[in-house]
């Protein structure tokens, strides 16, 4: 269905109901492996690829969280070495 | 699910009119992107004088043709390729009317081809049409006034296009008013209303100053005043580029992962963010610009420093709905699920190195941004490294990735190869590490941006890791596989284009939201209110400045100064073009 | 609006982060005393900038006992003085800079410090800053000014107290005669 994800009521996706996906999702998948072409030679097939569904109650994102936190600690440290050494280390400056 | 994907006809079938205008979007985009990729490739050769084929005068003319061209052409004509697209489809409606389309995109096109002309123009010698300015054309540098002329028509083309987005979302409501706006339909409103509001800048600048200025009708300008409104609407630009890649991101991005966007609220408050904030900052460009007060720059940092929390609440929403996907296909652990991921699918790998070029880019406009370190950078080669990875990938590479799973859909074709495809991703990514990195540390030792032959006579430019050399041959090499990468592309689009009609050339279907609009309170879709309260900050951050440059800078035009460059001998042939123009605008529209 | 508890923590340190960006700015301009370039340089007409009492005669000159003012024109494509010859300064003094261009917009850079501006025509770029130390500077424009821009580039030489004193001794004796 190329209903946009947002839309709701009658034209809404069966998937936005979360615990009707779960229920079907896996047999989904298996039924259309036979009849389609090879997934890899098209784009935009990694959902034939879906071995479980996750609803929204049943997902943490905890290697985000992992990921975020890793790029703050980079940022952090950058910013200070870019201003405390780089930029106040420099002889000349701006003062007045 | 994925099986609903092939009972649904394609987009071409349900909407071939708004397909056509998509496509026609993205040709001119592309061959942009093609002659613009080209003059990086010189210029990258150039001023790294690995190899110089063009006198380094022309370096700036093919420099504006190289800004012109990707920035304002490729950009803006893949943003209403993709807008088009997302409004019909989100909107689940065709346009108003197909007419009022191609008027939009003859006119955004006629103002290209005029701008390019006189662009191009300098590249031949006593032809008496250039437009050596730049992209940022900051007078009293002149430009042949169809430069301007094609600029002011391109800008009013893109004004009709969103008129157009606004048009459909009218008739949309009125067969739903009860209804929350379609997420993608959402971020085209408020993106447009963002250009509107943007554009009110530059249009002041080259209709009342600049093309009475070029066409000899007045003698002078303010040079300070033409600056600051063309960073008025210089920096929210920025956010025009980056938001349809943001769409991207957020609505197809999650699906190439095989997963759900993880939060449709947040995708509206990050929107929302960029509608308020992306225009009050401006002068953060103007940092080390006399006459204008400190102030007034430091209320334009702040501003800059809290546009940085949508940009990262766009990060963990992105990571989190890839995360998603990852784990529906299997993935385990904190972090090895990043290998479930479907890194051959060019559309996913291409978007997600974008993502993280921009987490890097991210990091050098942290510091751009910043008032006082900004004298650390200014107008340093490390400016162009960071945009480098900001428009030119965060933006540029998410473009091209969005087209091997959007074009098919247009053309009903398939993608040509999806491993060349494949290749021509990795190929941006390695290119634009070798080009950007580089370029950063070369704006820290010092070496300025914008300039044909940054190699001095009394002086060397020192870097204290590595060396000068190491670091001309990285951006010279960066700048060939970028080159390489934008070949590969084109070659696949054409052959993408002139493939056999396919039964499912792609898969494009797109997943509801994990947490939707339902919870959201409903002001979230009241976009009057919005963009009241985001021309109260314009007026709050630019009207006592601009007192300012007028009261003390010798007023609106400047007091005398006088014109450096010649004045272009064919004026008269301009105003005939420009009659035409007229005429024929009129023609299309009545 | 149900937001997640990691992206709830994610959003609290990104506003801490955006504060602690500011205020390390703040902490710059107030703690370490760097200012900006502002308005306070004043603005000249480019059009009569030769007769300019400061201007018309650029150059650098003593304002007290450890100060001097330099008044420098950016233009296609040189910088008066720096090009033609060094621009000389001594070592361990106030220098104050006002700076602006003749005819189009123009930057100038003291390469490898954080003396940093643009020079539009029109406005006086004004700044102060120090150089303790003896030595060699090159100075460089950095914003696109036309054709010739990549030959637009100068020198500061900064000079011993002493060594300026006598050269700055015998240019105004020049002058005079």
């Amino acid at each position: 269905m190329a209903v946009d994800s947002t839309t709701e009521g009658s034209t809404a996706s069966p998937t936005s109901d979360d615990s009707e996906l779960v229920g079907d999702g896996g047999v989904n998948v298996v039924d259309q492996s036979g009849s389609e072409p090879p997934t890899d030679s098209i784009v935009g097939t990694a959902d034939d690829s879906i071995v479980r569904e996750i609803g929204h109650d049943e997902f943490d994102p905890v290697g985000t969280l992992i990921l975020v936190l890793i790029y703050m600690a980079i940022l952090l440290g950058m910013w200070v070495f870019m201003y405390f050494v780089e930029f106040l280390g420099r002889g000349v400056t701006v003062v007045g | 699910m994925a099986t609903a994907a092939g009972n649904e006809p394609l987009f071409v079938e349900r909407f071939p009119d708004e397909a056509a205008v998509a496509k026609a979007n993205l040709l001119v985009a592309f061959v942009a992107l093609g002659i613009g990729a080209f003059f990086g490739l010189v210029q990258a050769l150039h001023r790294t004088d690995i190899l110089r084929i063009i006198d380094s005068a022309d370096y700036y003319t093919l420099l504006t043709g190289h800004g012109v061209l990707l920035a304002i052409v490729f950009t803006i004509f893949g943003l209403a390729a993709f807008f088009h697209w997302a409004t019909a489809r989100s909107l689940d409606q065709p346009a108003v009317s197909t007419l009022f389309s191609w008027a939009w995109f003859g006119l955004m096109t006629t103002g290209s081809l005029l701008a390019s002309v006189a662009i191009l123009g300098g590249l031949v010698p006593n032809l008496g049409i250039s437009a050596d300015v730049l992209f940022t054309f900051y007078a009293p540098l002149q430009a042949h006034p169809i430069f301007y002329i094609g600029l002011a028509m391109f800008i009013v083309g893109t004004w009709l296009s969103g008129a157009d987005w606004f048009l459909s979302y009218r008739a949309w409501r009125e067969d739903n008013p009860d209804e929350r706006i379609p997420l993608q339909a959402f971020m085209v409103l408020t993106t447009m209303i963002m250009w509107y509001i943007a554009t009110v800048g530059v249009a002041v600048s080259v209709v009342f100053f600049l093309i009475p200025w070029s066409l000899g009708l007045i003698e002078s300008v303010n040079p300070l005043l033409t600056r600051t409104l063309f960073w008025f609407f210089g920096h929210p630009i920025v956010y025009f580029w980056l938001m349809p890649a943001y769409m991207m991101w957020y609505t197809v991005l999650p699906k190439l992962a095989g997963g759900r966007l993880f939060s449709d609220p947040l995708a509206r408050v990050v929107f929302l963010l960029f509608l308020l904030l992306s225009t009050p900052v401006g002068i953060h460009h103007q940092y080390l610009d006399p006459g204008i007060a400190e102030g007034f720059k430091f209320i334009a940092m702040t501003n800059t420093m809290f546009l940085l929390l949508p940009s990262l609440l766009t990060a963990f929403t992105a990571v989190a709905s890839i995360e998603h996907g990852a784990r529906q296909r299997g993935g385990e652990g904190y972090l090895r699920w990043l290998g479930a991921l479907p890194w051959r699918d060019p559309a996913f790998a291409g978007m997600a190195f974008a993502g993280l070029i921009f987490a890097a880019g991210g990091f050098s406009g942290m510091i751009n941004a910043g008032m006082n370190i900004n004298y650390l950078i200014h107008n340093s080669l490390w400016v162009p490294g960071h945009f480098h990875m900001t428009v030119g990938t965060a933006v540029a590479l998410t473009f091209m990735a969005a087209a091997y799973w959007l074009v098919p859909q247009l053309t009903g074709t398939k993608l040509y190869s999806r491993p060349i495809g494949l290749l021509q991703v990795v190929l941006w990514f390695v290119g634009m590490v070798f080009m950007s990195n580089a370029m950063h540390r070369a704006g820290l030792a010092g070496i300025p941006r914008r300039t044909a032959e940054p190699q001095y006579q009394n002086f060397d430019f020192v870097t204290p890791i590595g060396s000068i050399f190491e670091l001309r041959v990285q951006i010279a090499f960066g700048g060939l596989l970028l080159f390489l990468s934008v070949v590969l592309f084109l070659f696949n689009m054409l052959l993408t284009a002139f493939g056999e009609k396919s039964e499912r050339p792609v898969d494009e279907f797109l997943p509801a939201p994990l947490s939707g609009p339902e919870g959201s309170p409903r002001v979230l879709d009241n976009l009057g209110l919005w963009t009241g309260i985001a021309v109260v900050l314009v007026i709050l951050a630019y009207t006592l400045p601009i007192a300012g440059i007028i009261q003390n800078g010798g007023g609106l035009f400047g007091g005398g100064l006088p014109v450096p460059v010649t004045v272009f001998p064919d004026v008269e042939l301009v105003k005939t073009v420009l009659a035409g123009a007229l005429a024929a605008l009129a023609g299309v529209l009545l | 609006m149900e937001i997640h508890a990691y992206e709830k923590l994610w959003l609290a340190l990104a506003l801490v982060l955006i504060v602690g960006f500011i205020g390390t700015i703040t902490y710059g301009a107030a703690g370490a005393g760097i200012e900006m370039i502002d308005d306070k340089g004043g603005t000249v007409d480019p059009a009569t900038l030769d007769d300019h009492p400061k201007f018309g005669d650029p150059g650098i000159e003593k304002t007290g006992e450890n100060s001097y003012d330099v008044y420098l024109v950016a233009r296609q494509f040189v910088f008066e003085p720096g090009t033609s010859e060094p621009l000389r300064v001594p070592a361990g003094s106030t220098v104050t800079f006002h700076v602006t261009a003749a005819d189009v917009i123009h930057g100038f850079d003291v390469v490898g410090t954080n003396a940093n501006t643009m020079a539009i025509p029109g406005q006086v770029a004004e700044f102060t800053v120090r150089f303790e130390e003896p030595g060699e500077y090159g100075i460089v424009c950095n914003e696109y000014c036309g054709s010739g821009h990549h030959v637009m580039e100068g020198s500061i030489v900064v000079m011993e107290q002493s060594e300026f004193d006598s050269w700055y001794a015998e240019q105004n004796q020049e002058g005079e005669n």
